[in-house]
């Protein structure tokens, strides 16, 4: 079901942002997706401590990834799994929005969808709450977190159960009241999960200009009617203010080979790192990409997926 | 192709962004054609499969072959516009959305265009097509409680086509439906001012026919799914049509789109009605004599087939085989590059099966 909700719509994608399916086919009972072979993905480039961001290198990231966005919205695609594993950077420095196994067209309203989607750590409230009718919200929610955590290097709402990621993600932004998201007590499976106050986003982003942490709060507002969209996004002021987006060619990028696992975390996160995000909707066996593909040198590779589902 | 997404005016320009989203799609980039093309499309692969399959009746017996009375593109054509009518039937049975009938529809038709039902008779390939598109429009069902909806059908005779129907569509399984594109019509005549939304209702009810006859022709092969949709709508209410047209495009006084419907229209009354049940079933009776012997299992040219495969099969491994053996010998144990070329060659024209 995955593979084929991936080649449906990799199929009909072409963008300079979105990972590009060179070919697809069967050979006894498998099919194989021939994907454009990328070197890393933005989850090494995050956990590479070697690398220094500049603000211009992550509003480059950010632009590619809404544009990227921009283009799957444009075509009627909701995403569903955004994080930055999933954001993935060809050796000219571009970055590709890749993997669509929980990727859906848009339901007609009045239909349902299934709020069991989207890596916990970038799962948009209205989701945790079990709303069943949403749109092109999820995904900025989850590009907000990116954003965040380009910014932190680290996670920024990483909650350890579904229920603590709302109160992860009340903590650091407040609890919402009615004002702030008219009907989010009325949600499917909505339960108070307690008070926490509002903290500007200014204290934790100290370094971040006021353009780049205006346009975070307007991807993480929680009412998702008011969360701002990914063309609005690329038309907010921050990509047109100093500093310019890096070139992609002169984006940091780490070392040619991986050396060992990636360094320890340091940010009192030690705990996380173990147990890592839970991916509920996802295969657990899902392929790495760039790992597989690490032998073959600069060239497609054919990647193997069950199609007998 | 700029990589840089630093200064400029338009920061949402990008390398599609130039052509309209329907243009990039695979339906418009594979799937259109002229009506002469379908035509010679048609004839040709008609031609193609009569001459491989007298060949296998010839080989199975000589002389075989010549008191056979194989298909014309147009008989085959008429079978499978009885089964596009049968996937109705099905999805009116198990209340599927308008969406998998659609689709199944189309992946049906477009099937036929890469292959015969001489090879691969419609009433199979119709219930893969169906389950397929039950997949890819995010409808599922467990092939278990489809296959035991639908008599004398095992699970495997779904599933035993799959790979053949997804490849004969080049996997390309995003369609676009002109029913869609009613909806629109029809949410958009309700904003234009004077509209009795009685004769609306009724112009939408009767449109929605049309478009399921629609189904039925080659007009989706030809025609963009909104020209389709509005020549419907002309069809039930050619007032409304164009009050729909002018409102959309009001600097024009007379909208081109207007131009392109008549010949819509025309394939709609002349081909969406279902064809005629004693002249398919006379195609059904002869088909059964002009099978192609391969495909059926259990058959003299069936099992030469599969004997030959495996024999091919068998040279294979045995030559795979010896590229290693000369490569341990040699010494080193990944193969001199020569022998690796060898065995790469080998590798290649694995996956066409």
């Amino acid at each position: 079901m995955s593979a084929i909700r991936e080649v449906k719509f990799l199929r009909e994608l072409k963008h300079q942002n979105v990972i590009e399916l060179l070919d697809v086919f069967s050979s006894k009972t498998n099919l194989n997706l021939v994907l454009e072979f990328l070197d890393t993905d933005l989850e090494l480039v995050i956990k590479d401590r070697s690398l220094v961001f500049l603000p211009a290198d992550i509003k480059s990231w950010m632009a590619m990834t809404f544009r990227g966005l921009e283009f799957c919205h444009r075509n009627f695609i909701l995403h569903r799994d955004l994080k930055p594993n999933n954001l993935l950077i060809a050796s000219d420095g571009q970055l590709k929005i890749a993997d669509f196994g929980l990727a859906r067209d848009f339901a007609d309203p009045g239909y349902k969808m299934t709020c069991q989607v989207i890596t916990r750590w970038y799962r948009p409230p209205e989701l945790l709450w079990g709303c069943r009718y949403y749109s092109t919200a999820v995904d900025i929610w989850s590009v907000g977190c990116i954003f965040a955590e380009l910014m932190l290097r680290t996670p920024y709402l990483p909650g350890e159960t579904d229920m603590d990621q709302l109160k992860t993600i009340f903590r650091a932004l407040g609890t919402p009241t009615e004002e702030d998201w008219p009907g989010h007590t009325k949600l499917h499976d909505y339960v108070p999960v307690g008070q926490f106050p509002k903290t500007p986003l200014r204290e934790l982003f100290t370094a971040a200009s006021a353009d780049c942490l205006n346009l975070l709060s307007k991807c993480l507002i929680y009412d998702p009617k008011r969360r701002i969209g990914a063309k609005d996004a690329l038309n907010h002021p921050y990509f047109f203010a100093l500093p310019y987006p890096s070139h992609p060619s002169k984006l940091p990028k780490p070392a040619k080979k991986e050396t060992g696992p990636p360094l320890e975390e340091v940010d009192g996160n030690v705990e996380m790192v173990g147990s890592g995000p839970a991916v509920r909707a996802n295969p657990p066996n899902k392929l790495k990409r760039r790992r597989s593909s690490e032998d073959f040198g600069n060239r497609p590779v054919a990647r193997r997926l069950d199609f007998s589902k | 192709m700029t990589a840089t997404p630093a200064p400029q005016s338009e920061p949402v320009a990008s390398t599609s962004s130039q052509q309209s989203i329907y243009e990039a799609s695979t339906q418009y980039r594979h799937w259109r054609f002229s009506q002469e093309e379908l035509a010679n499309m048609r004839s040709s692969l008609n031609l193609d499969a009569v001459s491989a399959i007298r060949h296998a009746f010839e080989n199975d017996s000589p002389g075989s072959s010549t008191s056979v009375a194989f298909l014309n593109a147009e008989e085959e054509h008429l079978l499978v516009k009885l089964y596009v009518g049968k996937i109705s039937q099905l999805c009116g049975h198990f209340r599927f959305p308008e969406e998998v009938e659609a689709t199944a529809v189309t992946y049906l038709k477009r099937f036929y265009l890469k292959n015969t039902v001489m090879d691969w008779h419609p009433k199979n390939v119709m219930l893969t097509a169906l389950f397929l598109a039950t997949k890819t429009t995010n409808n599922p069902i467990s092939l278990e409680s489809y296959a035991s909806h639908i008599p004398r059908t095992a699970p495997s005779d779904v599933l035993d086509l799959e790979f053949l129907v997804a490849q004969s569509l080049g996997f390309d399984f995003a369609v676009w439906h002109p029913h869609r594109s009613l909806w629109g019509i029809w949410l958009d005549v309700q904003t234009i001012p004077d509209v009795s939304m009685d004769d609306l209702q009724k112009a939408h009810e009767a449109a929605t026919t049309h478009v399921r006859a629609a189904r039925l022709t080659d007009a989706e092969f030809v025609y963009t799914p909104s020209q389709i949709a509005l020549a419907c709508f002309s069809l039930a209410s050619p007032t409304l049509a164009s009050t729909w047209a002018r409102a959309k495009f009001p600097s024009l006084p007379h909208p081109p789109v207007l131009d392109v419907l008549e010949p819509i229209k025309a394939i709609i009354l002349r081909n969406g009605s279902p064809p005629d049940v004693e002249a398919v079933r006379e195609v059904d009776r002869r088909l059964r004599l002009c099978k192609n012997p391969e495909k059926i299992v259990g058959s003299n040219a069936y099992n030469k087939k599969l004997q030959e495969k495996e024999k091919k099969a068998e040279e294979k491994r045995k030559r795979k085989a010896e590229a290693a053996r000369i490569a341990m010998e040699e010494g080193d144990p990944f193969g001199s590059e020569l022998a690796k070329k060898a065995a790469a060659e080998l590798d290649d024209d694995d996956d066409d099966d």
